[in-house]
């Protein structure tokens, strides 16, 4: 039987590299293609959001509306990220995401330790309870896709 | 008031959207036809609901809420399915089907605003 086995000219080391490669590829497609067109979502309305409250209210919560502004640049760091196919993309990417569950997570427990700071609502607080907590789930989601994709 | 037969004509279109989208992407890995067909149905739905619309107050039916909003309402619902079609177009994979039910549900949710607009019958 073994002789009737089609031959391979395909290294192992080969093989698995091909399948690293279409793993990489396959980022922008998709789920991945679902999870960019969200952050593209947040990218918009946090930046919209942000730029209002910095413009008209920024004296009454200036801690709150700075993270939220910072939210923003995250946010739209993380879109381009995701949505780019250049090389250095996938830890671009990896950093944004890491960097906003870390903002959600400590926006959201500073707004428990000293609420007087984080009574004006923004993306992050409260764990990103206005969103539906999609701010706290979008970057666990992420970090799982960046991770069955990594180069 | 009794609810818009529009409304449900729309809302019925919107849910097979939403189950056939569902179902394609359990079963298939690529952009299935039937809920393909079913967004377009769906953009026709809308199509027909805001000239319908459109005769109506044109001939002098009150709108309870402000006429403004059920437009915009109108305007980015028409948006949606085409997004939708395109993207399914775009992106031949299983998670297609996942966008096309969401289509499906999302312009459910703005026909339902729409309708609350409209006549102010249905529960907030």
């Amino acid at each position: 039987m073994s002789s009737n086995t089609p031959p391979t000219n395909i290294p192992k080391a080969e093989a698995g590299r091909e399948d690293r490669a279409a793993r990489a590829a396959g980022r922008n497609s998709g789920l991945g293609r679902i999870i960019i067109a969200v952050y593209g979502v947040f990218a918009l309305s946090s930046t919209a959001r942000a730029g209002y409250q910095v413009l008209t209210e920024f004296e009454q919560a200036p801690l709150a509306y700075t993270l939220s502004a910072f939210a923003a640049v995250v946010y739209i760091v993380a879109t381009l990220a995701l949505a780019s196919k250049k090389p250095g993309s996938w830890a671009v990417s990896l950093a944004a995401v890491l960097i906003e569950l870390a903002g959600v997570l400590v926006v959201g427990i500073l707004g428990l330790l000293i609420p007087e700071h984080f009574a004006h609502p923004a993306v992050w607080t409260q764990f990103g309870s206005g969103y539906g907590y999609v701010p706290l789930l979008l970057p666990l989601v992420g970090l799982w896709w960046l991770y069955r994709h990594r180069p | 008031m009794i609810v818009d037969g529009y409304f449900i004509a729309g809302a019925i279109v919107c849910a097979l959207a939403l189950i056939l989208g569902v179902v394609a992407a359990v079963i298939r890995d690529h952009p299935d036809d039937y809920a393909l067909l079913a967004v377009a149905a769906v953009e026709l739905a809308l199509v027909v609901y805001a000239v319908a619309a459109a005769v109506r107050q044109a001939g002098g039916e009150a709108v309870s809420g402000e006429p403004w909003e059920f437009w915009g309402y109108v305007i980015t619902a028409l948006l949606i399915p085409p997004i939708a079609f395109w993207w399914a177009v775009t992106d031949k994979t299983r998670w297609s089907n996942v966008v096309l039910a969401a289509a499906g549900i999302t312009v459910f949710v703005m026909l339902y605003r729409m309708e609350q607009i409209w006549d102010g019958a249905l529960p907030a």
